[in-house]
């Protein structure tokens, strides 16, 4: 390798590295949601989803809670793929549990999980309660990403998406209500709607990405980490430090279990915070989020998942750990 | 096709070619070892993304001319209805699609906020969300509004005021640009010591597997045993552990599964419960498994890396074998923090990446020179030939080398451990 014609190393030069590193492997994800999104909003039949859903919502947002098993997405993918979603008719309540739920129960998160863990040797069909740590994370990112979504269950999606997107869902209710058939276009000019979208969609999502991404850079280099070890120790600070540092280093929720399992000074409470929290809710995140929702939303989220999943995870861990022992 | 629509269309695809590029670029250089690891799907990614952003880009500029959906069989030369669409929606019929950025455009530069749409929606925040104003369903047009053609949003460029488009282009395009030329490719000191150089905690068992001595070849300390490798459930697993147990010194193993005949037995009860054990449980280790397992140089010095010398620190089986043979490593050095009063100490370190650089910890391990420490350029490459020896610091076991040779050196090909 020649390093010759490579600036030295300097300050500046460790946010570059973090930010293309961080480029490199979240903005291949963005690109293939922002294809989907494209795809979805060209191809898929507007009031298709309204059909297949169930017509409670109740269910049908206990349902959304699994889809991230048939599409498995991390975040960076979902956001794009959401926000069409949405304008196609799927409930909001639904769209907020499937965004949330996704990056985590998820069968590529649960095999990063079980691997970083070393919970692949312990697990078997008979005892499976010994990956505490990859169910833990799965069952209680279900479960916060479905009261997540119930509450959103009786707004309207003007109430809480951004005016621009939530207009284009009254535009097609109200052309559904006067019973205009879509237009027969030509595959072609589906398509070319589709890469209009797609590359629409990863500008506006590569811009918030792009933003998140700087200032995660900033903070994981610049920032020392020892400060969070002598943190951890706390019984009290732990926790909000630990989801402090999942929001700051904006990890990809395939991956984050990687980082989080060899933090030793925490507790498998607060790696768990760490491990639901980070793929709900981050620097990066909060950008793309506030592309899609208006910010009170975000803002909701951003406590709400804060204090959720900060109030849960040690009873819940202590939960699992129980049915495990069994 | 109007002259502001075009310009952002080509600004767009452009931005996307950028992007593109650069992922290409590192790809393509190989650049990205320093960024991704090598195995796994993230660099097959970067490379499929660059090329996904170059087609999606070159689509979207040789179909610039192209009909969008919905808006076929509509006349698409309305420049000269941005300054009637009020009316028009008044009216009602509006006979042409709304759909159309360049209408939008105009409408946005050149009435700004301050016309009146006269609909039910919430147009009260200026700027930015007028795209919609032009979507609505007018119910009686004979042609057809549906969602499929006005669904779609406009984005970030489109609908924004000449301000948010220079400030998104800006995000886009300078950030990436600037660290694509700019980047080192490494870190600095500071970095590394910011990602808990002096930190280390070598009781860890996260990555322990990955490193640990014993398992270079799974097969080999079974092999020693003969047939429970192969039906490891027929036997107790007392068997597995007392059979090597007798043909080394090894005191009795922390961590062996107690025999399953005496389950109460206090000593055996208080190491069963450790969860860690797995990381432990390949039996005994000798200095044989040691040099079957690891290379060795011309003069018998064992060969390994950082991490591998790292995680021994968690490994009262191996830290037996392992003190006092001359081993050999290649890292990078920087000045000892800790216990190095006398000045006698540096540190040598790896970079281990577990998904991207962004994620890169240093793992690190003291050398002692038994006198004053010789001067290095921080972040030098250096051959450390060196006795393992284990001290108990603080509240862990720290392997550490004594120095009998230290040289320069190159970096290795792949200066990132994955």
């Amino acid at each position: 390798m020649t390093l010759a014609a490579l600036p030295d190393p300097s300050a500046t030069g460790d946010i570059f590295v973090a930010f293309l590193s961080i480029v490199f492997e979240g903005a291949p994800y963005i690109l293939l949601g922002t294809l989907l999104s494209g795809m979805i909003d060209a191809f898929l039949p507007a009031r298709l989803l309204e059909r297949v859903l169930p017509k409670s919502r109740v269910i049908s947002t206990f349902l959304a809670g699994f889809l991230g098993l048939v599409f498995p997405v991390c975040e960076c993918a979902i956001v794009p793929v959401i926000r069409r979603l949405v304008q196609k008719g799927l409930p909001v309540s639904c769209a907020v549990t499937y965004m949330l739920s996704a990056p985590i129960v998820n069968p590529i998160v649960a095999i990063s999980t079980l691997t970083a863990f070393k919970e692949f040797q312990n697990w078997s069909w008979d005892t499976p309660g010994n990956a505490t740590m990859t169910i833990a994370r799965l069952s209680l990112g279900y479960v916060v990403a479905v009261i997540v979504g119930l509450i959103f269950i009786r707004l309207k999606p003007s109430q809480i998406l951004r005016e621009k997107i939530a207009a284009q869902i009254d535009t097609a209710n109200a052309a559904a209500e006067t019973g205009h058939a879509a237009p027969k276009a030509s595959f072609n000019g589906k398509l070319v709607h589709a890469m209009r979208t797609a590359m629409r969609d990863f500008l506006d999502t590569g811009m918030y990405f792009a933003i998140g991404v700087v200032i995660t850079s900033v903070f994981n280099t610049r920032v020392d980490q020892a400060i969070l070890d002598t943190i951890a120790q706390s019984d009290v600070l732990a926790l909000p430090c630990i989801m402090g540092l999942a929001m700051v280093l904006s990890l990809c929720s395939t991956s984050d279990a990687f980082i989080a399992a060899p933090m030793a000074s925490f507790s498998m409470a607060a790696k768990l915070a760490f491990l639901v929290f980070g793929p709900m809710m981050d620097i990066k995140l909060l950008f793309m989020y506030s592309g899609v929702f208006k910010r009170k939303v975000v803002l909701g989220f951003l406590i709400g998942l804060f204090v959720l999943i900060g109030g849960l995870a040690v009873p819940w861990m202590n939960l699992i750990q129980s049915l495990a022992t069994k | 096709m109007s002259g502001t629509r075009t310009l952002l269309h080509l600004l767009s695809v452009a931005t996307l070619l950028l992007w593109g590029g650069v992922m290409l670029f590192f790809h393509v250089t190989g650049r990205i070892m320093a960024y991704l690891p090598p195995d796994g799907i993230f660099r097959p990614m970067v490379l499929a993304a660059g090329i996904g952003l170059g087609v999606l880009a070159l689509f979207n500029l040789l179909t610039m001319n192209a009909e969008d959906i919905g808006c076929e069989g509509h006349d698409h030369s309305h420049d000269d209805h941005d300054h009637d669409h009020g009316q028009a929606h008044k009216e009602g019929c509006c006979g042409h699609d709304h759909s159309h950025e360049p209408k939008h455009e105009h409408s946005h530069k050149e009435g700004g906020c301050g016309h009146d749409h006269s609909h039910d929606h919430d147009h009260s925040k200026c700027g930015h969300d007028h795209s919609h104003d032009h979507e609505h369903a007018h119910g009686c047009c004979d042609h057809d509004h549906s969602h499929e053609d006005h669904g779609h949003t406009h984005g970030i460029l489109e609908e924004s005021g000449w301000t948010g488009r220079l400030v998104a282009l800006f995000i886009l395009i300078v950030p990436l640009s600037l660290a694509a030329v700019l980047t080192p490719d490494r870190y600095s000191p500071s970095a590394v010591m910011n990602k808990g150089l002096y930190n280390p905690n070598y009781a860890d068992t996260s990555r322990a597997e990955q490193f640990s001595l014993k398992n270079k070849t799974p097969t080999a300390p079974t092999a020693k045993r003969g047939e429970p490798a192969v039906t490891p459930t027929s036997l107790p697993p007392a068997t597995i552990a007392a059979a090597p147990s007798t043909d080394s010194k090894a005191p009795p193993i922390p961590g062996t599964p107690p025999p399953p005949t005496k389950p109460g037995e206090p000593p055996n009860a208080a190491n069963a419960p450790k969860p860690p054990v797995e990381a432990k449980s390949y039996g005994t280790f000798s200095l044989e498994d040691l040099k079957k397992q690891v290379p060795q140089n011309k003069e018998g010095h064992f060969l390994l890396e950082v991490p591998e010398i790292y995680y021994t620190g968690g490994d009262l089986e191996v830290q037996k074998v392992l003190t006092g043979q001359m081993v050999e490593t290649t890292a990078q050095v920087l000045p000892e923090k800790v216990n190095n009063t006398d000045g006698h100490r540096m540190r040598i370190f790896r970079m281990l990446v577990q998904c991207c650089a962004a994620d890169a910890r240093p793992f690190s391990v003291p050398i002692d020179f038994g006198k004053k420490a010789p001067e290095f350029k921080d972040m030098t490459w250096v051959k450390v030939t060196g006795k393992i020896s284990y001290k108990k610091e603080g509240d862990q076991t720290v392997p550490l080398l004594e120095v009998t040779k230290v040289e320069e050196t190159t970096a290795p090909d792949n200066a990132m451990i994955y």
